[in-house]
């Protein structure tokens, strides 16, 4: 096969540019003012930590220094750390009332969201992984209870919306074993994934030549043995492809926990949005956080394959 | 002189045995034979005349619709019988080998010893190696299967059969998925397992090792024994229809 010539690369380059050309473009029609110089203040508030008054008092202020002589009387309490005094020395203030901030940096709400969405996924990939695993068993078992019992599994949840079934959870379940948002959002993603994470585990063994199984029995292992030692590390490692896919759709549909009272990345966008007037910058910021997450993972996961495919 | 004369001590024997597929293919009609500890016996017949079924009966690789298969007395298809043991005792060759394609040549060996004996590890790498250098393969001890040629697939197939130590060893056409100029080897090796005594069971096409090493050959056609003898009047003096057309078609290719 000849190289393919540079010139394409050079079209590709063309189109995407115009495209984005195109969009900026059409922002400009509708009067759009972009403001991508405050992006950075909504993932790090270098502003610092707003320091609430612990009771209600009379403020003392000398230099960074803040006393609070309580209303109710007692001896004057000091506030330590503080860097920027945001009240006046004898000021009254009320029990959490700003009266100054500490200095450094501190994550912003899409940070904080990030984090949310990131401890969700990776949580709910490891219990769809065990879930999967065991689902996908029991789809090749040879009793008829096991197998009907994850084609039930599966079927459900392949043929209902992930959104209804997080209502499920989160409104029926939730409410009956009194779950909180965190755990019902990890359970209904853990619970949807594991079904398609069975199918990939059932194609992946069933991909296995059946003489493989044939040889451990034929050696005297058990069916079990067979499966653990000959044929799921065969089965596994056809499977790192598909599953990747699925782990990338988990972190994509971790979005929908959103709806869980839980303050997601995709969620902390929208309360960002909700209180500026820069929905473009913040959704394509937030966007892009997504990208993060899953291209770190697929490029782990083509890492682990060729360490696998070498040993 | 034959071996089966010296020691005629059975070791297996199949009664009027009949399998029938779930399909409805009537694969073996009623057949009945006994082999002899250290004897080997060399299997013919056509495609699709039951020469895999039976031998696959014999460790129950597959079920039986009626009849019965001792092996050392014990009743293979009874269902108290512990099967997992019982295949300890037959070693299996096949057509594809079936190398376990995660390991190397050593760990494809290994694995049944520690994992069904309970070997010490040290002391199933001992019995690995051993075995790879009886079959002439201890440099490629590290090799993964896709790194080796057929012949020596089949010969790590082999060894990895003979670390259970088995009573008997079931060959299922180890030669045919081979090129031709690899069958030589993993033959020698056959050769010398028969030579050492091995009870060997082979599904064949090699007429000239059928010759040389059977103490008995079995044609089979159509799911039935047909006709079995020692190799000489096998091939030579055979009267039976059914053989005589069927080493016509062999003796014309
Ligand atoms: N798993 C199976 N299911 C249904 N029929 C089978 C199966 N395996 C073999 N057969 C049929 O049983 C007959 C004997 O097959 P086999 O024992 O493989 O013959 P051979 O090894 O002599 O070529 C053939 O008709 C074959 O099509
Ligand atoms: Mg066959």
């Amino acid at each position: 096969m000849k190289p393919a010539s540079p010139l394409w690369r050079l079209l590709t380059v063309a189109l995407v540019l115009a495209i984005g050309a195109g969009m900026y473009w059409a922002t400009l029609k509708v009067n759009y003012q972009w403001r991508w110089e405050r992006v950075p203040e909504y993932l790090l508030v270098t502003g610092g930590e707003e320091v609430p008054a612990p009771f209600d008092g009379t403020v003392a202020v000398n230099g960074k220094q803040i006393r609070i002589t309580p209303l109710l009387g007692g001896e004057p309490q000091a506030i330590p750390d503080i860097d920027v005094v945001q009240v006046s020395d004898g000021e009254i203030v009320f029990a959490g009332n700003t009266v100054g901030k500490k200095a450094g940096i501190t994550p912003g709400p899409l940070l904080i969201g990030l984090w949310v969405t990131l401890k969700i996924s990776a949580l709910s990939l490891v219990f769809a992984l065990v879930l999967g695993l065991i689902a996908g068993l029991g789809r090749v078992a040879h009793n008829p209870a096991a197998r009907d019992l994850a084609a039930i599994y599966v079927e459900l949840i392949r043929g209902t919306p992930l959104l209804v079934q997080m209502f499920i959870v989160y409104f029926f379940l939730g409410t009956v074993l009194n779950l909180s948002g965190f755990v019902a959002g990890v359970t209904s993603l853990a619970v949807f994934t594991g079904a398609y994470v069975a199918e990939i585990v059932r194609a992946g063994i069933e991909a296995v030549p059946k003489g493989q199984m044939e040889a451990a029995r034929s050696l005297g292992m058990s069916h079990w043995q067979g499966m653990r030692k000959v044929v799921l590390p065969q089965a596994l490692k056809r499977s790192l492809p598909p599953l990747a896919g699925q782990g990338i759709n988990l972190i994509k549909d971790s979005s929908l926990v959103s709806i869980m009272a839980l303050t997601d990345l995709t969620k902390a966008g929208r309360e960002v949005v909700s209180s500026t007037f820069s929905p473009f910058e913040v959704w394509f910021t937030v966007a892009l956080m997504y990208l993060l997450l899953t291209g770190a993972l697929s490029v782990y996961v083509r890492k682990l394959e060729k360490k696998m495919a070498h040993d | 002189m034959t071996k089966s004369e010296s020691a005629a001590e059975v070791l297996i024997e199949a009664r009027q045995v009949e399998k029938r597929y779930p399909n409805g293919t009537l694969a073996l009609k009623g057949v009945s034979l006994a082999i002899n500890r250290g004897e080997v016996v060399c299997i013919i017949g056509p495609s699709g005349s039951g020469k895999s079924t039976l031998l696959r009966t014999l460790n129950a690789l597959e079920s039986i619709s009626s009849g019965e298969i001792l092996m050392d007395g014990i009743s293979v298809h009874a269902a108290k019988t512990d099967l997992n043991e019982l295949r300890t005792h037959a070693g299996m060759v096949f057509q594809q080998f079936n190398l376990f394609p995660h390991m190397t040549a050593l760990e494809n060996i290994m694995l049944a010893p520690v994992e069904v004996l309970k070997l010490p590890v040290a002391q199933a790498r001992t019995r690995a190696e051993k075995l790879l250098a009886k079959v002439g393969l201890a440099d490629k001890a590290g090799n993964r299967p896709s790194q080796l040629s057929g012949g020596q697939q089949q010969r790590v197939a082999i060894a990895r059969a003979l670390a259970m130590q088995p009573r008997v060893m079931l060959f299922d056409e180890p030669t045919s998925a081979l090129d031709p100029e690899k069958v030589g080897e993993v033959l020698d090796v056959m050769k010398d397992l028969a030579a050492e005594g091995m009870t060997m069971v082979v599904v064949t096409h090699e007429m000239g090792f059928a010759r040389a090493v059977a103490d008995r050959v079995l044609f089979m056609d159509r799911g039935e024994l047909v006709y079995q003898d020692a190799p000489e009047a096998f091939f030579t003096g055979a009267t039976n229809e059914r053989l005589r057309a069927f080493l016509g078609q062999v003796a014309a290719h």
